[in-house]
């Protein structure tokens, strides 16, 4: 779960690491309420889930009220990348002379947490690190060790930077670890953190993006995951306890297992138009099935539905039966193709069967999704 | 000599008197797996398809020699568990359950590597071999004898590709679960070696996903290290960005994590590339693999 930054700046300031002063505003009222206690100049950032905001238009600076009444009351309502904005963050514009970056993220590979500190901030990081590697000082942690602020700056010794400065930066590279480590983040980053005049450091962004199998049993509030999924169809099928992704198209599919849904849409997109992702995941069941039938039918111009499962850990004659009893009670017409092997898969044949369902028994996709093609384009 | 698992192994099941433990435990027997022990607090002295359950892992370990062991047990007691199982002694876990915090996944990485012990997963259907026995919840009769070994970051499409391969009578030497998650106990090159010296593997077909860098890494070993014929399919090139498709280690990030990236990689180290898993018969054919 990605926070959005003023969460996560909120999160940081608990944690000491030093944030400008700042409000969240829906209204423009409430922007020049902030702005008002804080003073100008003031920077107005678009709250949307989705990175490059500052290059899409959604990061305004405003030096009086009128310039913050007339920004506020265009970035609120707009969009940013197809993200509607419903909230700014109205913090003090700091006077920057000198820009770094912090990150921290898992290491897929190496299976670590590893610490990211760069002179240049600002900007891609990745792009520092191809241009400019001298730049760039990064450590690898045991996960079962700690990161203190002497190994912090053991880390920033390269940079030659004065004392008061590097020893307030690795005091903000010790705390934003800790950060990591307590809310069990994926990635916890800073960019940029600003040097002012006065040599004070300021993290002027934050990004924090959480651990959904964590979640909950992080013992400090954190902000609601749900509320956060902008689409509904996708808010509902987390809701029961799927992954559905909206794709767009009119081609409906269920799938027992993310790689093969991936696989699946890949191949429905060859010729035809993938409407959504679903992947169950282990646990399907009678009722399950019968939902996720419910869920994909709520896209009203659906042409054909491929069922795409397998009888490993899960029992897909149950699953039959929640996707028959649905066709039977909402009379559903459209073309329906099942793939289901593995454990009791002539049972789950017969049930499809029993409901007009067309079974494919051969065990690779893309007959299913031929046959489906052919049955779709003769309605 | 199969890679894995072999006729000395001795299964250790973890959260046998579960729901799916208990179904799990019948499907691996019945496929000739030498399932020992059984492993649930509070139901020690009990058994499950004629398997003694015991208290603790130590006590199971001791008491029948286990040297292997899966897992059907909630996420949230899995990190202390494997550590013990790691204490008792066992050299191959299979880590089958989802939705398994990354910082517990982390430790369990580094606790296992030190110690020398041989892990797959979380998130994955776990080990089968044919004609030895399986360690996960694959279905088995997609399944047949031969000399392919498949490694897959998905399940449900490892089956898919052992059901096309045994259907054109290319059988597989092993079938391994490398896990969906974005920190995986054991990575894809370590397997991509086993096979590279397994005597009874011919070539290999790496089936992955958008997310990560694994393929990319693999990529670099192929080139390097690998004599044997791989193929690779890669799932995702309709992923949309920034959305976790099901698996969490499933996510495109920017430019980084697409299919796209990931085929190049492979194609430049000489692998072929598959449009979709049925090419992979075509594929064993070329190589004459059976």
């Amino acid at each position: 779960m990605r926070l959005h930054e003023f969460e996560a700046m909120d999160i940081f300031e608990t944690m000491g690491i030093p944030v400008p002063r700042r409000g969240v505003a829906e209204t423009v009222e409430e922007a020049l309420c902030v702005s008002g206690k804080i003073g100008y100049p003031v920077i107005a950032k678009t709250q949307v889930l989705v990175g490059g905001r500052g290059l899409a238009g959604g990061i305004k600076m405003a030096s009086s009220p009128e310039e913050l009444r007339e920004i506020s009351g265009t970035l609120l309502g707009s969009e940013i990348k197809g993200l509607p904005v419903r909230k700014i963050l109205v913090a003090e514009k700091a006077e920057v002379t000198k820009e770094f970056y912090v990150g921290i993220t898992v290491d897929g590979y190496s299976g670590k947490p590893v610490v990211v500190a760069s002179i240049e901030g600002g900007i891609h990081i990745e792009k520092t690190a191809r241009s400019g590697p001298e730049k760039i000082a990064s450590v690898q942690i045991d996960p079962f060790q700690s990161f203190d602020p002497n190994q912090a700056r053991a880390l920033l010794e390269r940079f030659r930077l004065d004392e008061n400065l590097l020893v307030a930066w690795a005091e903000v590279i010790a705390t934003l670890y800790h950060t990591f480590i307590r809310y069990e983040a994926q990635i916890a980053e800073i960019n940029p953190l600003v040097v002012l005049p006065n040599k004070d450091l300021l993290a002027v962004d934050a990004v924090l993006e959480l651990d959904n199998s964590a979640l909950s049993r992080i013992k400090h509030p954190l902000p609601d995951r749900m509320e956060r999924i902008e689409n509904p169809l996708e808010r509902k099928g987390r809701e029961i306890g799927v992954t559905y992704v909206d794709l767009g198209g009119d081609i409906g599919l269920i799938s027992s297992g993310a790689g093969l849904g991936m696989a699946s849409i890949d191949m429905i997109g060859e010729k035809m138009k993938p409407a959504n992702f679903l992947e169950t995941g282990g646990g399907i069941t009678e009722q399950l099935l019968y939902k996720c039938m419910e869920l994909i039918m709520m896209k009203r111009n659906l042409q054909g539905i491929l069922i795409n499962i397998y009888g490993g850990i899960n029992p897909i004659q149950e699953g039959a039966k929640g996707v028959v009893r649905y066709i039977k009670e909402h009379d559903v017409k459209i073309p329906i193709v099942a793939k289901a092997l593995g454990n009791h898969q002539e049972e789950t044949w017969e049930i499809f069967r029993s409901a007009g369902v067309h079974v494919v028994t051969e065990p690779a996709t893309e007959k299913a999704v031929e046959r489906l093609y052919e049955l779709v384009g003769k309605v | 000599m199969s890679i894995l698992i072999n006729d000395s192994t001795r299964v250790l099941v973890q959260g046998i008197t579960g729901r799916i433990g208990s179904i799990q435990t019948h499907w691996m027997l019945a496929y000739g797996t030498k399932v020992v022990a059984g492993v649930t607090p509070g139901k020690g002295g009990t058994t499950v398809e004629g398997v003694p359950v015991f208290d603790s892992i130590e006590e199971a370990v001791s008491k029948t020699g286990a040297n292997a062991s899966i897992f059907f047990i909630p996420a949230a007691f899995v990190l202390d568990a494997f550590l013990k199982t790691v204490d008792a002694g066992v050299k191959l876990i299979v880590m089958i359950p989802e939705h398994i915090p990354v910082h517990d996944v982390m430790k369990m990485r580094a606790y296992a590597l030190e110690k020398g012990v041989f892990a797959l997963g979380p998130t994955t259907p776990g080990i089968l071999v044919p004609e030895k026995g399986k360690m996960g919840i694959m279905p088995a009769s997609l399944f047949a004898p031969g000399r392919v070994g498949i490694i897959s970051r998905s399940g449900t499409l490892s089956y898919e590709f052992a059901g096309i391969l045994s259907e054109c009578g290319v059988g597989q030497s092993a079938v391994v679960g490398m896990g969906a998650d974005p920190v995986v106990l054991t990575n894809l090159v370590d397997i991509l070696q086993l096979f590279e010296e397994d005597s009874d593997t011919d070539g290999v077909i790496i089936v992955g996903e958008v997310g990560g860098d694994q393929e990319e890494k693999a990529a670099q070993f192929i080139q390097k290290k690998m004599t044997k014929p791989v193929a690779a399919y890669i799932a995702g090139r309709n992923s949309p960005e920034g959305k976790q498709m099901g698996h969490a280690g499933a996510i495109v990030r920017g430019s980084t994590g697409t299919a796209a990236v990931k085929e190049e990689a492979l194609l430049g180290a000489g692998v072929e590339v598959l449009e979709s898993p049925i090419h992979a018969a075509r594929w064993a054919k070329k190589h004459h693999l059976r």
